[in-house]
Parts: structure tokens; C-alpha cells; sequence
């Protein structure tokens, strides 16, 4: 097992390669990390993850733009995929499931996939149901996956008015499903009015709101620990 | 720095490198990434010149970061992962845009970029950048003149004929489902969708290339 001050320097490398967008140096960190018998979770969480909120933090403050924001995503992805197999499930005791997808009639699924990816990390088991989804396949794939959770995004108008009929449909079937809606023309007052139980305002706060929803489920994990350690 | 990258490139494989000032150019997105290196391959028969585009968009992404600079690299048209974020960002993009602002050459009748001296045998990739790079003079008009060539051979009589000029409205050079449709015929019968014939006669750096 590697020293202290050697698991903090990996943990910072990840770190780093997601904020500067290095998918080599992000695999190579991750190798490192397993190569020196680095818990997965804890790489995971406090490299990839804590590069990926100062990445949320940089968007925010316009320091970074949309096309740095995909490419530190995807080298989040090329570190996860090398150290997701290492992962020992984690008892969360929320640990769930998780249908998303953008709604029938709209292809932007930015913001819809990187919601998807924090769900990735978190452990979360992520039925994707991709881009203009036909309205009735959400219901049918809750019913067929018996997820908690269903998201539902778009990017325009038009097609924003879709998320009331399936929060319906989805309400009819099974009313204790939470439905968590996102996209430009959506906002708080949509999502009461339509019956949704979360909201996130645009991909930026999507993605601060999954953070959050990541970090929460971290301190979750962090005092089941900490109990652990008290026993 | 422009000079030194140049150099870097070209001693590493690059066959062209040229800069090109795009500002105002790009959609949204990208536009703060308003410099464009686009590097060219001379494609040659049994060599990976997509690997070497690739190797030589990773020389120049790190040439520009370790100097504090974004970057954005945008692959080859013919080698691109559909599964990544940022590869929904990649068609709002034009490498042949790019070569003919950096001046590296026209586009031709046959619809590819075609330089001087190496004719349509180029291979093209770019990085952009937010580094305030010098850009070089773009190139304006097509230089085709009355050669036919491509035209006369083209099997699908896919070429309009029209010379391309970058003030001109858009307009089709190549009717490019007549051109698709004579691949698709031909991969059936050879298994191979190959045809090359507008690359293979075009008089630019042809000469070169039978020589070697």
C-alpha cells in the first residue's frame, strides 16, 4: 500500500487531468492509482469527481467554455472506465436506479449526459434512454427497470410541453417515482406546475446540482464510515 | 511561438502547416477559439497517415497548453469517435474552411482542398486554439482555371464545374449524392467503395508523386 503523501499525489494528478482535459494523463493516473493499490472510491471521488467540481466552479465563473467543460467530461469517462471495475459496491443505503433521456422531438443531450455521467460516478445504475425519446418509452422503461428516479430534459419549447404528459403517465403508474426535470426553457415554476420533485435551471447547474446530489451522497458515505469506525 | 510550433510540427511528420485567423467565423460554441492550426498529411499509399494526424494534434495540443493556451482538437473527418462529449461538437466545424483561411490552398473543382504544390493529396486536421498566433494570408479564389480534368473523368459526372471563390454564395461543386451513389454502386461490385479518380488526375503535385 502506498504511502499517504503518494495516494494524495495520484489523487491530485486525476484531479488535474480532468481540469485540463488530459485523457492520457487521466488513464495513466488511474493505472497508477490501482498499480498502487489505491481504493477505487476514494480515487474516484476525490480525484475525478473533485476535478470535476472545480471544472463546474471554472464554467460558472466563464473561465471555461462549453467545448473545455465535454473534454474534461470525457477525460473523467477514460479514468472511470479504468477504475470503475475496482469499484466495491458501496453501501450508500441510497444507492438506486435511474431512467433518463431527452424528450421526443429534441436531439440536445449535452447537458442530459453529463446529468448522466454524475450518476455514473455515484454508482447509481443509469438506463440511458438517449435522445428524442418517445414519450411513452419513459413510463415503459420505469415499469420495466422499477427505477426511483426518472430525469427528464429538453432544450426547447416545443418540445418542453412532452414532460407534462409523461410526469402524468408516470404519476397514473406508479406515484412514488421522483421525476427530476432540466433544460434551458424549463424553471422552478414549470417544474412545480407540472408535478416534478427536482429541478436543475441549465446544463452548468445540472451538472452543480448532480455535484451536489454526488458530494451529499459522499458525506452519506463518509459517516457510514465513520460509524463503522466507532463500533 | 507560431514559428516554433511550425517547426515542431513539421520536423515531426506535418507536410503543411498553416494558421488561420477565424474570428467571427465559428458558431458560437467555439468561438472563442478563434485561431486554427491546420496540419496536412500528404497521404501516400500503405502509410497511417491517420495515426501520424493524430500524433501530430497531440504535439501541438501540448505545444499550446504547457503555454498556458486552450485547445481544441478536431480529428480527421474519416477518424472520429461518435461516442464521446465532445464529438457532438465536432460538425460545426470545417477543415477545409480552415486550410483555405490559412492559406494552404483552394478548393478545387472536385470539392477538396487543393495545395500548389501537393495538390489534392492532402490529408487535414486541426487544432483550435485561443493563442494569439499571427495568421497567414488566406487564400480568396479558386486556382483551377479552364482544366477540366477531374470533370472528364469523374464516372458519375458528379462535378458541376463551378471555381470556387470564398465571397461567392454557396453553390454546389459536387453533387455529392450522384458521387455517393457511384461508391455505393461500387462497393457492391468490389467490395470496396474506392474511386479517387477527380484526387488521382488532378495535374497539382501529381508530377511529385511520380516521381518518387
Amino acid at each position: 500500500m502506498a504511502t499517504v503523501e503518494k495516494q494524495k499525489e495520484i489523487k491530485e494528478k486525476l484531479r488535474n487531468a480532468v481540469i485540463q482535459y488530459d485523457e492520457d494523463a487521466c488513464k495513466e493516473a488511474a493505472q497508477e492509482a490501482l498499480s498502487e493499490g489505491l481504493d477505487a472510491n476514494d480515487a474516484i471521488f476525490n480525484g475525478l469527481v473533485s476535478g470535476m467540481e472545480e471544472v463546474g466552479r471554472m464554467f460558472e465563473a466563464q473561465e471555461y467554455f462549453v467545448p473545455e467543460m465535454l473534454m474534461c467530461a470525457d477525460a473523467l469517462y477514460a479514468g472511470l472506465d479504468i477504475l470503475k471495475p475496482h469499484v466495491k459496491q458501496m453501501d450508500l443505503g441510497v444507492k438506486g436506479s435511474v431512467v433518463i433521456g431527452t424528450v421526443e422531438g429534441d436531439v440536445h443531450d449535452i447537458g442530459k449526459n453529463i446529468v448522466k455521467m454524475m450518476f455514473d460516478v455515484a454508482g447509481f445504475t443509469v438506463y440511458d434512454l438517449g435522445r428524442d425519446v418517445p414519450l411513452d418509452s419513459f413510463v415503459k422503461e420505469q415499469m420495466k427497470t422499477d427505477s426511483d428516479l426518472v430525469c427528464l430534459s429538453a432544450m426547447m419549447t416545443t418540445t418542453m410541453t412532452g414532460m407534462k404528459k409523461v410526469i402524468d403517465d408516470l404519476r397514473t403508474k406508479n406515484p412514488n417515482v421522483k421525476i427530476m426535470l432540466g433544460g434551458a426553457p424549463v424553471s422552478q415554476d414549470v417544474a412545480d406546475k407540472y408535478g416534478a420533485d427536482g429541478y436543475a435551471k441549465d446544463a452548468s447547474n445540472a451538472l452543480k446540482d448532480a455535484i451536489n446530489m454526488v458530494s451529499s451522497l459522499k458525506k452519506l458515505k463518509d459517516e457510514a464510515e465513520a460509524k463503522k469506525k466507532a463500533k | 511561438m507560431k514559428v516554433s510550433l511550425r517547426k515542431e510540427l513539421l520536423d515531426h511528420g506535418a507536410t503543411v502547416v498553416g494558421i488561420a485567423g477565424l474570428r467571427g467565423y465559428l458558431s458560437g460554441e467555439i468561438a472563442h477559439l478563434d485561431r486554427a492550426v491546420s496540419i496536412g498529411v500528404d497521404r501516400r499509399l500503405n502509410e497511417d497517415t491517420l495515426s501520424l494526424l493524430a500524433r501530430l494534434q497531440k504535439r501541438a495540443v501540448r505545444f499550446l497548453k504547457a503555454r498556458g493556451h486552450r485547445t481544441l482538437a478536431i480529428p480527421p473527418d474519416s477518424d472520429r469517435k461518435k461516442t464521446t462529449f465532445i464529438s457532438t461538437l465536432y460538425c460545426l466545424f470545417n477543415h477545409k474552411m480552415a486550410a483555405t483561411s490559412a492559406g494552404l490552398g483552394w478548393i478545387g473543382k472536385n470539392g477538396l482542398l487543393i495545395s500548389p504544390k501537393y495538390g489534392p493529396r492532402l490529408s487535414l486536421a486541426t487544432v483550435l486554439t485561443d493563442a494569439r498566433l499571427r495568421a497567414d494570408a488566406p487564400v480568396e479564389h479558386g486556382q483551377c482555371g479552364k482544366c477540366m480534368l477531374c470533370i472528364e473523368h469523374c464516372p458519375s459526372k458528379a462535378i458541376t464545374g463551378l471555381e470556387w471563390s470564398r465571397s461567392s454564395p454557396f453553390e454546389e461543386l459536387v453533387r455529392l449524392g450522384e458521387c455517393r451513389s457511384h461508391k455505393t454502386g461500387k462497393r457492391q461490385m468490389t467490395g470496396k467503395p474506392n474511386c479517387g479518380l477527380c484526387i488521382n488526375i488532378c495535374p497539382y503535385g501529381r508530377k511529385e508523386a511520380n516521381t518518387q
